[in-house]
């Protein structure tokens, strides 16, 4: 009981490399404080996003897992974050039907300016995540 | 040894007597599948159901995958851990062609190197058989040499005799389990009257597979390619054939590892994957029909040659559940040469 | 209809438009079909249309160098068309049999109609939408969709739209989706920790066969991501977590591509409720996308196109 009121949920961000991963070391350089609970990833572009990242991330034991890309039309190779969309999109909804509540699976766009708006969706993101509890889906019980 | 009999009403309570000692385990039935399940104290009704299982009881043997060796990094080196059990299990309801599959098995695993893994589950489980009364239509242990009424490679052997089970201990573990208030000696006039009842189940096995010179006209045809290609057409190159075939045992070792922990497990393969035998530098069955005809001369030109047991009891789980029909019995007619002998009636449907 | 094919198919042959047909044939069990190969002309006779042509096909022609004919039902057909998409195969490569499907019987609900296992029934048949079971002695009839596969009933086509060939005879008795999805629906009526369960319980039985991979048409990768070692994604070992993480990744690896025919769920040896999963999935590309697999050989495979504005709604 007392291990869940301490509980704090851990997060793997999957940041693309030009953009979020950009704008979340401006949060840094910025010096703007944003919840520690993230652990981050670095992927080229969040094109790359395969669902079996996400599902391993679910695996080990993370309590949501992030994914962050560019916007829309200003993807550094041009049209991968188009591709994330669909995937992610499905991933999500369909993880949701199989009984993993869709707020484990997270997506923004952040460019690399957007150091503020970084910090508020790990902000949220964390918010979101905190009432459905600690992962444990994939724990074998007894 | 002394044939004994029980009465089917005391069966609940004979097996409630045996699981002081045993984990009982009977047919059940999930999601419409019939495996052997644990026994939940209560229920002998699967006799009214009870055929055979998808699952053959190899698995308490040799499991779909089992935990080998456990390690871990502590701070004086490295942990292991064998993990394992020494409940031991009682399989109640086997079948004489699961339980020839479950000899043919042992023989393998009893030669060269002692598999620790198997030799455990092997000492610690007792298996009591059960005579067939209503065979599949893709059965044909009859042609396989096996009498699907009796058995001997179990250690206690039961007949259905109407209101009794005749029962035959052919082991002293088995002898062991004959004790007690709900067992009484048979006569012989009713061991014989049990034996001659269940004995008419053969009539009902239809599906044949000859056996007569069939390792020779494999070892003939082995390099017809054409032959095997056609044969092998429609092969979706599954495990479903293999993982379910009471003879079949190949498996894979793999280690898993996280950080400072990990295992090594064992589990099923399959020759009929494409994988099974990708090497380095190459795959020398690629191509599906290779393997298809590995599998069948295992079975039927191999094994027999090397042990003089087919690897195959006709328990018929792999023409049963094939996705695509794919049928033992066809192929070898059709490789011997005998096409109509092995074809069971044809469907009469109707659209 | 099994006529008009057998005609066509030896037209083919002798003209060597094609140099084998893919069909179906009498199977060796009662109430099944098994795929036929033929090369020769004079093997025409033994290809069969009926309610039991259940297997998709279009598995085969992964595997096929040389032009084929092919027996295909609507999702089969649609099958062809995402291979073709996918630039698996070529379109002149292959001449499409197309058959306008009745809706294929699922034996194992005419078992659970007589009570008791398929060898023991003696007869089906069909006549005016009403199924007739005929066993021990015993004659139960019921309505024609009370024993159709769940995808049969839940088909938005029937009747291929690309074919060479297309062989009608006998009609669909028309979609019935409250049957069709009713698994799906229950699932969706269930709490999230209840389906996760429910989904657990079932992927104990898995045994890793991959059965469902194998028979699925769509799943032609070289090597499966399941065969990763370097990284391990998923353990080989058949634990309940490795064994709903492979199929969920399948599914995902599928969308937009399968037909929604059924056939993993079919062929699965522990009665897993795979279309659970994969028709769900079919559902989804729909109603967010408004794509239904295979239905248009020109369009762009699923997962490679995009939008440039769509589903938005997901991200901050």
């Amino acid at each position: 009981m007392e291990d869940d009121l301490k509980w704090q949920p851990r997060v793997v961000g999957l940041l693309c490399k030009w953009c979020s991963y950009a704008g979340a070391d401006l949060t840094g350089t910025s010096r703007k404080k944003y919840p520690d609970n993230l652990t981050i990833l670095k992927v080229p572009c969040s094109g790359r996003i395969d669902p079996l990242l996400v599902l391993k991330g679910l695996m080990m034991g993370f309590d949501a897992v992030l994914i962050s890309g560019c916007h829309p039309g200003d993807c550094h190779y041009q049209t991968g974050n188009y591709r994330a969309r669909r995937r992610i999109t499905l991933v999500k909804r369909f993880l949701d039907y199989m009984g993993i509540p869709d707020q484990r699976i997270q997506a923004s766009w952040v460019s690399a300016s957007e150091g503020a708006k970084f910090a508020q969706v790990v902000t949220d993101v964390i918010a979101d995540v905190k009432p459905i509890g600690p992962n444990k889906l994939f724990k074998e019980e007894g | 040894m002394a044939f004994k009999k029980t009465a089917k009403n005391n069966i609940t309570k004979l097996m409630t007597a045996w699981s002081h000692d045993f984990k009982i385990m009977v047919p059940t039935r999930k999601n419409s599948v019939i495996e052997f399940g644990d026994w939940d104290g209560k229920d002998v009704d699967f006799w009214v159901w009870y055929r055979n299982t998808v699952v053959p009881p190899k698995v308490f043997l040799l499991p779909v995958w089992e935990e080998m060796i456990r390690f871990s990094k502590n701070n004086h080196g490295w942990g292991l851990e064998v993990p394992g059990s020494e409940q031991k299990v009682l399989i109640f309801g086997v079948r004489p062609c699961d339980a020839r599959g479950m000899a043919i098995i042992n023989d393998v695993f009893k030669d060269g190197y002692p598999d620790y893994y198997y030799d455990i589950k092997r000492r610690r489980t007792v298996t009591v058989g059960l005579n067939c009364v209503q065979p599949y239509d893709s059965c044909f242990c009859t042609s396989m040499g096996i009498d699907p009424a009796m058995s001997k490679d179990v250690d206690v052997m039961l007949i259905d005799a109407g209101d009794d089970f005749i029962m035959e201990a052919l082991t002293d573990a088995g002898a062991k389990l004959l004790h007690g208030e709900f067992i009484r000696s048979a006569s012989a006039q009713e061991v014989q009257m049990a034996r001659s009842m269940a004995s008419s189940v053969t009539g009902k096995i239809h599906r044949k597979l000859n056996t007569h010179g069939l390792s020779e006209k494999l070892l003939d045809r082995f390099s017809d390619t054409e032959l095997w290609e056609e044969i092998a057409a429609k092969c979706l190159s599954c495990g479903i054939c293999t993982f379910l075939c009471p003879t079949c045992f190949c498996f894979e070792i793999y280690d898993e590892s996280f950080k400072k922990q990990g295992s090594r497990y064992r589990g099923w393969d399959s020759c009929s994957f494409k994988l099974y035998t990708q090497m380095p530098m190459e795959n020398p069955r690629e191509e599906k029909w290779k393997r298809i005809r590995q599998r069948v001369c295992h079975k039927f030109e191999f094994h027999p040659i090397n042990t003089g047991n087919f690897a195959c009891t006709g328990c018929g789980r792999c023409i049963r559940l094939c996705p695509v029909n794919w049928d033992i019995t066809q192929v070898i007619a059709q490789i011997t040469g005998t096409m109509d002998s092995s074809l069971t009636e044809p469907s009469k449907n109707k659209v | 209809m099994e006529t008009e094919l057998r005609i066509e198919a030896r037209n083919l042959l002798e003209k060597g438009t094609v140099k084998s047909i893919i069909g179906f044939t009498k199977g060796s069990l009662k109430f099944t079909t098994t795929p036929l190969f033929i090369r020769n002309p004079d093997d025409v006779h033994k290809l069969v249309v009926n309610r039991f042509i259940k297997n998709n096909l279009a598995k085969y022609l992964a595997e096929v160098k040389e032009c084929v004919g092919i027996v295909v039902k609507g999702c089969d057909s649609r099958s062809v068309v995402s291979l073709i998409q996918d630039k698996q195969i070529n379109r002149d490569n292959v001449v499409i049999l197309g058959i306008a499907c009745p809706g294929m019987i699922d034996v194992f609900k005419v078992e659970q109609l007589a009570g008791c296992d398929r060898d023991l029934i003696d007869d089906i048949s069909v006549s005016d939408n009403v199924a007739i079971i005929d066993f021990g002695g015993r004659r139960k009839e019921v309505e024609l969709s009370q024993v159709l596969y769940d995808s049969c009933l839940d088909c938005k086509c029937p009747v291929p739209t690309e074919y060479d060939l297309l062989v009608s005879g006998l009609s669909h008795i028309g979609r019935n989706e409250d049957v069709g999805k009713a698994k799906i629906q229950e699932l969706k009526r269930m709490l999230p920790e209840q389906r996760w369960t429910f989904w657990k319980e079932q992927f104990r039985h898995c045994i890793r066969c991959y059965a469902c991979r194998q028979i699925c048409p769509v799943c032609y990768c070289e090597r499966c991501f399941i065969e990763s070692s370097e990284p391990r994604w998923l353990s080989p070992m058949a634990q309940w977590q490795h064994n709903l993480g492979f199929q969920i990744i399948r599914t995902i690896h599928v969308a937009g591509r399968c037909t929604d025919c059924g056939e993993c769920e079919r062929a699965c040896p522990q009665n897993i409720p795979l279309r659970s999963m994969v028709g769900e999935m079919s559902d989804l590309v729909f109603k967010m996308f408004n794509y239904q697999a295979g239905s248009d050989k020109n369009a762009p495979s699923f997962m490679a196109a995009y939008e440039v504005t769509e589903a938005e709604e997901i991200f901050r």
